[in-house]
């Protein structure tokens, strides 16, 4: 017996343990993605040539495996000393940014790259996903409730045959009380009650003031896929305010006319659909663009200001709806996070380059923002005082435990990132 | 048995709202607690109030707060470049070539900001090299994008590129909301530095050059 349990504690541990494995490894292939979209992504695609070349499998194809890891981080160095260098530079013909990333971010990043799949983009595959999760919420649902019937019954079962024992040995017992007034089941299912209720509530107390995944149907169609992602259009192109002010600013529609003064047409590579599945008239949202900036498409000139209000006739402001608003008692900057932070929009607006309409990425809380202080790192100088910011030369107490190796980096926290009156003043 | 029957019956059915119920696109924004907290009563820009408080023309200001965030006429921003008079037409365009940079040398930093300025107002047509082949033209969606690295452009003088770059030209639209003045002309030196070094170039291109060299390169 004692054997059987050792056994069972093996295989118990061993269970544990790759399900640990398995977890730790979907993180790690997250890591990579996060860390490619935000560096690799403007120039390279996992499994298509652009800018650069199609990353897969580029660790066989370049001289020895670890060359890759060289190259990332001595682009300049090794364009004047690498014979395969000098190759890329003549094939591709523009220089690669060089970039600073530990040997594990490049691992997991080239990781990631090797593993991708391409998605389908026909409007079915992306619905499917989470169908998928759903149904499998309806199974479990369903499982609880026929486990809960059996239960009912085993419990029935068991009422009737201890009256059956009870009659066969001449106990006399009271009549039976329906379960429904039985106090112990009442007591379960006010208990029951209780905590589901608890928790929804809880939930729900917890959700207010939050509007994650909100994704408000805009006056025009317009595809952050189609501009930022397609024609990789730079976000500070449009929303200039982000490396300047407090707001990352809509673009008025001038903006909008610098580009679409010639493009008058949406002729795809991507296919545009609403959250039903029917198509977007690229063409038609174009057109409803020219009515807002008072532009005359067929004689492609703006109207005239006859009635002198210094605008083009009929031209008017879009009237977009608002999606990231963070209450009034919370103080944010764009300017300090883009600008000084170097933080990338999709850290926190997520991938707006794949969004055809635009939703909330993060929940915008409080333990969100708290969380990116304590784990970003600021551009300190390195040990020997060169690069980063020299604002932060007046941390002289971390330029000391950096030097003598008590601490590797200095995250937004250590510099007063987590201060009440930082945000909230 | 019928209480049982109602319990049962509500019971699968709210498991099935609560599954099914929470797919979908979410269309509205939630509910929000001491609305007073969370929006401001002053002025934001992209404030949800904008609309329906604000107007920046002067006709219906009667019932509206008037605001317009332009400038008061006359008036210019401290450090702020002088503003550029020239009317936007032929005689302006022509007149522009007369028009000297005010700026110096750009110094490294500057060079780099203007490097970074190009690669994202102008680099999607241009491209990064300034030679017709950004992610616009080469994919056709713009067509007739102008190849600064060419001799017409070499030739093209400061003030007229600066001109373009103001009111815009054939199928560029204008960048002055997008850019300052200080940043246009720190442009116009960063396309300089792009372009094949001229016959007679002046020391103002020769250092930038020199300065941008390294950047230009980059991404």
């Amino acid at each position: 017996m004692s054997c059987f349990r050792k056994n069972f504690n093996k295989v118990l541990a061993s269970l544990l343990f790759t399900a640990f494995l398995s977890l730790s490894s979907s993180v790690f292939a997250a890591d990579g993605k996060a860390l490619f979209q935000a560096n690799c992504a403007n120039c390279h695609k996992p499994d298509k040539d652009y800018t650069g070349p199609a990353l897969q499998g580029v660790r066989e194809r370049t001289p020895d495996p670890e060359w890759a890891y060289r190259w990332i981080n001595n682009v300049n160095t090794m364009l004047e000393t690498d014979a395969y260098a000098k190759g890329l530079l003549a094939k591709w013909k523009s220089k690669m940014t060089q970039f600073n990333l530990k040997k594990e971010e490049i691992k997991d990043i080239l990781d990631y790259v090797d593993a991708y799949k391409p998605e389908t983009t026909d409007g079915k595959s992306v619905t499917g996903k989470p169908a998928a999760e759903d149904s499998n919420y309806l199974l479990y649902g369903l499982l609880t409730i026929i486990l809960a019937i059996v239960a009912f019954i085993l419990l029935q079962v068991n009422s009737n045959l201890r009256k059956l024992t009870d009659d066969k040995e001449g106990v006399r017992r009271g009549e039976p009380v329906p379960f429904y007034r039985d106090k112990t089941y009442l007591m379960m299912g006010v208990l029951a009650l209780f905590f589901t209720g608890g928790y929804f509530l809880v939930q729900w107390g917890i959700g207010l003031g939050r509007s994650k995944d909100y994704q408000p149907e805009q006056p025009i169609y317009y595809s952050h896929k189609v501009h930022a992602g397609t024609n990789q259009i730079a976000c500070l192109y449009c929303h200039g305010g982000a490396q300047d002010s407090k707001h990352a600013n809509i673009p008025s529609v001038n903006v909008c006319m610098n580009c679409h003064m010639a493009v008058n047409k949406y002729e795809g590579p991507d296919v545009l659909t609403h959250e039903d599945g029917s198509a977007v008239n690229g063409t038609a949202e174009i057109q409803k663009l020219y009515a807002y900036a008072g532009w005359d498409p067929v004689n492609k000139k703006y109207n005239d200001d006859k009635d002198g209000d210094g605008q083009p006739d009929g031209a008017k402001p879009i009237e977009w709806v608002r999606i990231h608003n963070l209450p009034d008692h919370v103080y944010f900057n764009h300017s300090q996070h883009v600008k000084v932070g170097k933080q990338q929009c999709q850290t926190c607006h997520g991938n707006i380059q794949q969004m055809g309409e635009v939703k909330q990425f993060s929940d915008l809380s409080m333990g969100w923002c708290i969380n990116c202080h304590r784990e970003s790192k600021v551009d300190f100088p390195d040990t020997a005082g060169t690069g980063g910011n020299k604002y932060y030369n007046i941390y002289e107490k971390f330029h000391r435990d950096m030097k003598a190796g008590k601490i590797d980096s200095v995250t937004v926290e250590k510099i007063g990132g987590l201060e009440c009156q930082k945000c909230h003043y | 048995m019928k209480l049982k029957k109602i319990i049962w019956v509500t019971a699968v059915a709210a498991t099935v709202v609560a599954t099914v119920g929470s797919c979908g696109v979410k269309r509205e924004p939630g509910t929000i607690y001491m609305p007073d907290m969370a929006y401001s009563r002053a002025y934001e820009t992209n404030a949800l109030l904008d609309s329906s408080m604000f107007t920046s023309s002067e006709p219906a200001a009667g019932h509206k707060i008037f605001y317009n965030r332009r400038p008061v006429p006359g008036t210019m921003e401290r450090g702020e470049i002088a503003a550029y008079t020239l009317p936007n037409d032929s005689v302006g365009y022509r007149m522009s070539a007369g028009v000297v940079n005010p700026l110096g040398p750009l110094s490294k930093q500057d060079s780099a900001e203007a490097a970074r300025l190009f690669n994202i107002n102008c680099a999607i047509c241009h491209g990064a090299k300034g030679a017709a082949n950004g992610p616009l033209a080469t994919s056709g969606k713009i067509g007739g994008v102008a190849n600064l690295t060419l001799d017409m452009y070499v030739k093209m003088a400061d003030g007229t590129m600066y001109h373009s770059i103001h009111y815009g030209k054939n199928n560029m639209g204008s960048y002055a909301s997008q850019l300052s003045r200080k940043q246009r002309w720190q442009l116009v030196q960063y396309i300089r530095a792009l372009q094949p070094k001229p016959a007679a170039a002046t020391p103002v291109m020769a250092s930038a050059k020199t300065d941008t060299a390294a950047t230009a390169a980059k991404k």
